[in-house]
């Protein structure tokens, strides 16, 4: 049965893989939003370009993260280039959770009013001027909460890592389960923090929403 | 082995991954319209219970509940197959995701259908069955069909707890014949074949209705 003595006793282990597990969420989140948002602003600048960033974005929607993986971990030193676990695995998951962002970018680009794009036109803006200081700021603020809710999907498919053996979290209660044959008392802590952590966040981005909402007109 | 051979190999696996996607749906769509409308209609205690539980299913990972279903259950007696694992845990996370639709979807309805209803001598349960949900029911569709791609996707989890769909068959594969750049190929492109016009569609639709637009998801 569940030995609260031997789950306690476990709790240091994992949490010390937990660095690992929040590094790596910080590393996907910010190199996804870049990702994704370099492929909207790509999207954007010609026809020819919309439909192949669109292919491309579909492409990465219509198939599994684990699978994609996969294809990283496995494809690429067939090709010569070897790269440590955690770095392809930041790959994967800045790469699949890009073709979200992208789509969410879009939608919060979209939201901003057409006068502005002239505005800037009219103030003598290049194109480059008019996406960093212009659409960019405007932007975060439409998509706060949809961007916050894809950050907390990229931190719960960080266990996925643990099968490239990657030292997060999950695959250290994997380690601690296969070493002492106890696979409930590691499965669930790691679970209750994952959880934790997740509905903190969520909470914290509803806050932060709330705070950058405009006043209603 | 060729490409062609590669592929079809794949979908060999096929008749699991479809297995496990409809076994899935049906846990997902009876829990997303319970419990989205209960928590919808319920007050108090009831609905703080209700946003727990769809908290629980949202919030957690789905690997990690896969694997502490599959491998702890049977500590306590339960002895479940993998399939039906696979098809509860993807099932109710999807699921959990989808009840937000229907939530957002009943919110976002003029209150004056509610009153209508009302004026006319319906009960409660009367108008949310007969006006409220089949006016939702469009505003919830692109969602729905958001969260069934991510259900198709997510039974590439249950090749980790030895059921043989299609992940599972790509790493035999590639275990027998050592080519794993036509293997996962192979694999990124069964995948995007099944779920590409779900894609389309979702998408099409997501244009005409515009609802639902900000919730978002996944496995």
């Amino acid at each position: 049965m569940f030995d609260f003595g031997f789950a306690l006793s476990i709790i240091p282990a994992i949490g010390k893989a937990l660095t690992t597990t929040l590094a790596v969420t910080l590393l996907s989140c910010i190199f996804a939003a870049l990702l994704g948002f370099g492929l909207e602003i790509t999207r954007r600048s010609s026809q020819p370009m919309r439909y192949a960033m669109r292919f491309v974005i579909d492409f990465i929607r219509s198939t599994p993260v684990l699978v994609q993986l996969y294809f990283l971990y496995y494809v690429l030193p067939v090709y010569g280039i070897k790269l440590p676990a955690l770095v392809v695995g930041v790959a994967a998951l800045s790469i699949y959770y890009c073709g979200y962002l992208a789509e969410v970018f879009k939608a919060g680009i979209d939201g901003i009013a057409r006068g502005q794009f002239e505005a800037a036109k009219a103030l003598g803006l290049g194109r480059f001027q008019t996406v960093i200081l212009v659409i960019a700021p405007q932007m975060l603020r439409n998509i706060a909460a949809p961007m916050g809710s894809y950050f907390i999907s990229i931190f719960k498919s960080t266990p996925y890592l643990a099968v490239i053996a990657v030292p997060e979290s999950f695959g250290s209660a994997l380690d601690i389960a296969s070493d002492t044959f106890r696979y409930g008392e590691p499965l669930a802590v790691v679970g209750a923090i994952f959880l934790a952590i997740a509905v903190g966040f969520s909470w914290l981005i509803h806050r932060f929403e709330a705070r950058l909402a405009l006043p209603s007109r | 082995m060729t490409f062609a051979e590669v592929l079809a190999g794949i979908f060999e696996g096929f008749r699991v991954t479809a297995l496990v996607t409809l076994l899935g749906m049906l846990y997902a769509v009876p829990f997303a319209f319970i419990a989205g409308v209960a928590q919808y209609s319920a007050r108090g205690w009831p609905h703080a219970a209700i946003t727990a539980l769809i908290e629980f299913w949202r919030s957690s990972p789905v690997i990690i509940l896969l694997y502490a279903f599959y491998y702890t259950l049977p500590g306590f007696g339960l002895r479940l197959s993998g399939l039906t694992v696979g098809a509860m845990v993807l099932g109710l996370n999807i699921g959990a995701y989808g009840s937000q639709a229907v939530r957002a979807a009943l919110q976002a309805l003029d209150r004056g259908q509610v009153e209508a209803g009302r004026s006319i001598g319906l009960r409660r349960w009367q108008i949310l069955l007969l006006i409220e949900l089949p006016q939702a029911l469009l505003a919830m569709m692109p969602t729905f069909i958001n969260q069934f791609i991510q259900l198709v996707k997510g039974t590439a989890l249950v090749s980790l707890i030895t059921l043989s769909d299609m992940t599972f068959r790509a790493k035999e594969i590639s275990q027998l014949h050592y080519d794993p750049v036509k293997v996962y190929t192979g694999l990124l492109v069964a995948y995007f074949i099944i779920c590409y016009p779900a894609t389309v569609v979702g998408r099409w639709l997501e244009r005409k209705v515009g609802a639902g637009r900000k919730l978002v998801h996944d496995v």
